[in-house]
């Protein structure tokens, strides 16, 4: 993704005709809460204002949600923002249109990282101060407050099903992005020569990592029509028959491709191991340090790194 | 005389195959024939065949190209497999099909130098 770009939250959380059919059922909300709501339209204009305030002062009042609004200007602007949403409460017309304003406002909440628990905790504050002012605009006829509370009530758990939907795909959508940063850090090949190159393996080898290996390495061989492919596993802590299985496999399919591979960076201890559990390595070249493997590398393309003579030797580093 | 879908050209002392279809099991067992037919005709020293057009390898077809090899060396002629893709490799290996006894190289030019410097290609050690 880019960075700045906003993921499409609709597509992930597939959110079409049917998935609106199917969450407004589950909310039990039918088309006479849509009327119901729909001639609210005077309360909410009537004491939107002071609902708004109402929930600022809960937010306010604690230092964690308090946090978020660092100025009167942000403040003011926000204060305006949730009186546009309360009024959206009303509009009796809950088509993906709405649903897509809904998304925007998870997830906006989403990303200036403000946590679910104060989200859901704000919104029992302002169920109340509907609830309260619900019993003022009906004149104490507590029937048609619930009725309408009711309604309100519905809408509202629809809206917050919906900010967190965003909350948990915004979460996941972050952790792929990372798994899949790990995954290409997890295999740098390195371009050492013309025509050599080289892989150090760092961390352990599990079966899905040593794949993936074998599959960068050898599309980097074609692609970069390599002649020498050098694995360094001195990164590697523990070298297992699997793990020896698993580089084994991938310098072999290097050299089915037609290049060279050489494993380097096999300690005393990874040795012993290696020859103790039977493994065949004998089809490979094989040297303790990296530098050797180079060395060899260079060989194999017809080239060595030779010192300078002692006329070219004052020359500047 | 071949009579299999493949061409064999002829280019000096080495025959070369371009694969450019999918490998079935008879045709594959033509390509064979023809081959060897075409090595004892000609007594060519190399054979480069060439499978970069193929996107998949099964089993059969691999152990018909690696014994195919042995066969052409048993007639004194080399062969270079060249262009394999890298999930064609990758599948192999994991078939367990090393190919050993065959050389291996990036392209046809690639194959070509490695019949050429038979004596000086480091094998691995």
């Amino acid at each position: 993704m880019q960075p700045g770009m906003q993921p499409d939250y609709m597509e992930i959380l597939k959110l079409d005709e049917g998935e609106l059919k199917r969450r407004l059922a589950f909310f039990e909300l039918s088309d006479d809460d849509f009327q119901r709501l729909a001639t609210l339209k005077s309360f909410a204009e009537r004491w939107t204002h002071e609902i708004t305030d109402g929930l600022y002062e809960l937010i306010m009042a604690q230092p964690e949600s308090r946090a978020f609004f660092p100025d009167q200007a942000t403040l003011a602007r926000v204060k305006k923002l949730q009186n546009t949403y309360f009024l959206g409460l009303f509009t009796g017309n809950y088509d993906l249109n709405y649903v897509r304003d809904r998304l925007r406002v998870g997830a906006a909440h989403e990303r200036i990282g403000m946590p679910p628990k104060l989200y859901l905790g704000a919104y029992r504050r302002y169920l109340a101060l509907i609830h309260s002012r619900l019993l003022e605009y009906f004149k104490g006829n507590a029937a048609e407050a619930a009725k309408a509370l009711e309604s309100i009530r519905k809408i509202i758990f629809f809206d917050m099903a919906l900010a967190i939907d965003t909350y948990i795909a915004a979460y996941l959508e972050t952790m792929t992005r990372h798994q899949a940063a790990i995954r290409e850090l997890s295999t740098p090949v390195i371009k050492v020569h013309d025509r050599i190159l080289l892989l150090p393996i760092v961390g352990t080898v599990d079966t899905q990592r040593a794949q993936q290996i074998m599959e960068t390495v050898l599309v980097q061989v074609v692609d970069q029509q390599a002649r020498v492919m050098i694995l360094d596993i001195a990164g590697v802590p523990v070298v297992d028959t699997r793990v020896a299985d698993h580089i084994l496999k991938t310098t072999a399919a290097v050299q089915l491709l037609g290049a060279q591979s050489i494993l380097t960076g096999i300690s005393a201890s990874v040795a012993r191991t290696v020859i103790q559990l039977g493994v065949e390595i004998t089809r490979v070249h094989t040297r303790s340090k990296l530098s050797e493997g180079i060395e060899l590398a260079l060989s194999i393309v017809g080239k060595k790194i030779g010192s300078k003579t002692a006329r070219a030797g004052s020359e500047e580093a | 005389m071949p009579t299999g879908p493949i061409p064999i050209l002829k280019i000096g002392s080495t025959l070369l195959v371009t694969i450019q279809i999918e490998l079935h099991d008879t045709v594959v067992d033509s390509f064979q024939e023809d081959v060897l037919e075409e090595i004892e005709k000609s007594g060519a020293s190399g054979l480069i065949i060439d499978i970069s057009a193929l996107e998949t390898v099964d089993s059969y077809v691999a152990r018909t190209l690696a014994n195919t090899g042995k066969m052409a060396k048993l007639m004194g002629t080399e062969t270079v497999i060249v262009g394999m893709r890298p999930a064609v490799a990758a599948t192999l290996v994991r078939m367990g099909y090393f190919m050993e006894g065959i050389h291996t190289a990036l392209s046809l030019e690639e194959g070509l130098e490695v019949l050429g410097s038979q004596a000086k290609v480091p094998d691995t050690e």
